[in-house]
């Protein structure tokens, strides 16, 4: 059994997957899915760009700024400021390709953006979550929910514009 | 890892993150050997059941066990739901054999596919992770007697399988 034990099939869990999971394990988590049209070569690249990307399609973030950047394993750690209705709220961001998760400080406040390649790369499927991850937040996904169905429609739009 | 434990018990949603990407191969391989084509699903309702029943983990350094019990269960789900007739172990001497390539994953996924979820499973617990019979028997909720009589007529398929 030795010789073909490194050959046995294994699976995988895509950015999609991976933020799926971590969503439905979140009681005020609510996310929106569906496909951009446009090739995930250009698409992840011009999300990944948060400063520019995040105020344009998110209607809760008029301005993000990178406070501090440095390279981890496979990813990029990010400091940032997203200001919203006048605050400036600090996030601790892990920047993957394809995945990107924002965490508020003290938890208050949760974004994740995943992507992959649809339709052979011509085409993204795209995953856009937001979460109060505190103990009884629960009631506010019904909240979230239209809040990132707007910020995926306007994704949408953007993709279909050639960004 | 268990600082993450604890953290992800917390309700951190970062450390949430960081577990999933550290237990993503160990349960890439219990998915994949034991699911197959579903391996992928099963991996996904593994980290949902993970993910969803941390705060249930009294004790961080029972992660591994815990996790192979929820990965083990799930692609064993995932493979039946998704599958194939249930096999007859005794079926497999009559199965036509293609030209060996030991080299190749493609036979080894081709034998695996010819044993049921369960026999997959044993044969995962017992050569990939190393649990003892007893161990596999209690994870499985089967008797020792029956993960030996599996496990024999799993390793002769491999066996046949390359065989010259």
């Amino acid at each position: 059994m030795s010789d073909v034990r490194g050959r046995w099939p294994v699976a995988s869990l895509g950015p999609i997957g991976r933020a799926r999971a971590l969503g439905a394990s979140i009681p005020s988590a609510a996310w929106a899915e569906g496909i951009l049209d446009a090739p995930y070569d250009r698409a992840w690249p011009w999300v990944a760009d948060l400063e520019v990307s995040v105020p344009r399609f998110d209607t809760q973030v008029r301005r993000l700024r990178v406070l501090e950047r440095r390279d981890a394993a496979g990813a990029q750690r990010l400091r940032i400021a997203a200001s919203t209705f006048g605050v400036a709220i600090p996030f601790e961001v892990r920047l993957e390709d394809g995945y990107c998760i924002m965490q508020a400080r003290a938890r208050l406040y949760l974004v994740l953006m995943a992507a992959e390649p649809h339709d052979g790369g011509r085409r993204t499927r795209f995953l856009h979550l937001e979460a109060v991850p505190l103990p009884g937040t629960g009631l506010l996904r019904r909240h979230l929910q239209r809040v990132v169905d707007a910020d995926f429609a306007n994704l949408a739009r953007l993709a279909a514009a050639g960004f | 890892m268990e600082q993450l434990v604890r953290a992800a018990r917390r309700g951190d949603a970062a450390a949430m993150d960081a577990l999933v990407r550290a237990l993503m191969p160990y349960v890439g391989r219990v998915c994949g050997a034991i699911a197959l084509d579903h391996g992928d699903d099963a991996m996904q309702e593994t980290f949902i059941a993970v993910l969803c029943n941390i705060r249930s983990l009294r004790e961080p350094a029972a992660l591994h066990g815990w996790v192979r019990r929820i990965a083990v269960r799930e692609a064993v789900r995932a493979a039946r739901r998704g599958r194939e007739d249930p096999v007859d172990p005794e079926g497999l001497r009559t199965v036509p054999v293609a030209p060996v390539d030991l080299a190749t994953v493609v036979d080894v996924r081709a034998t695996l596919a010819r044993l049921g979820p369960r026999q997959r499973a044993i044969l995962v617990l017992r050569d990939v992770d190393g649990l003892s019979e007893a161990e596999a028997a209690e994870l499985l909720g089967v008797p020792e007697g029956t993960v030996k009589s599996r496990l024999h007529r799993a390793r002769s398929a491999f066996v046949r399988r390359w065989e010259p």
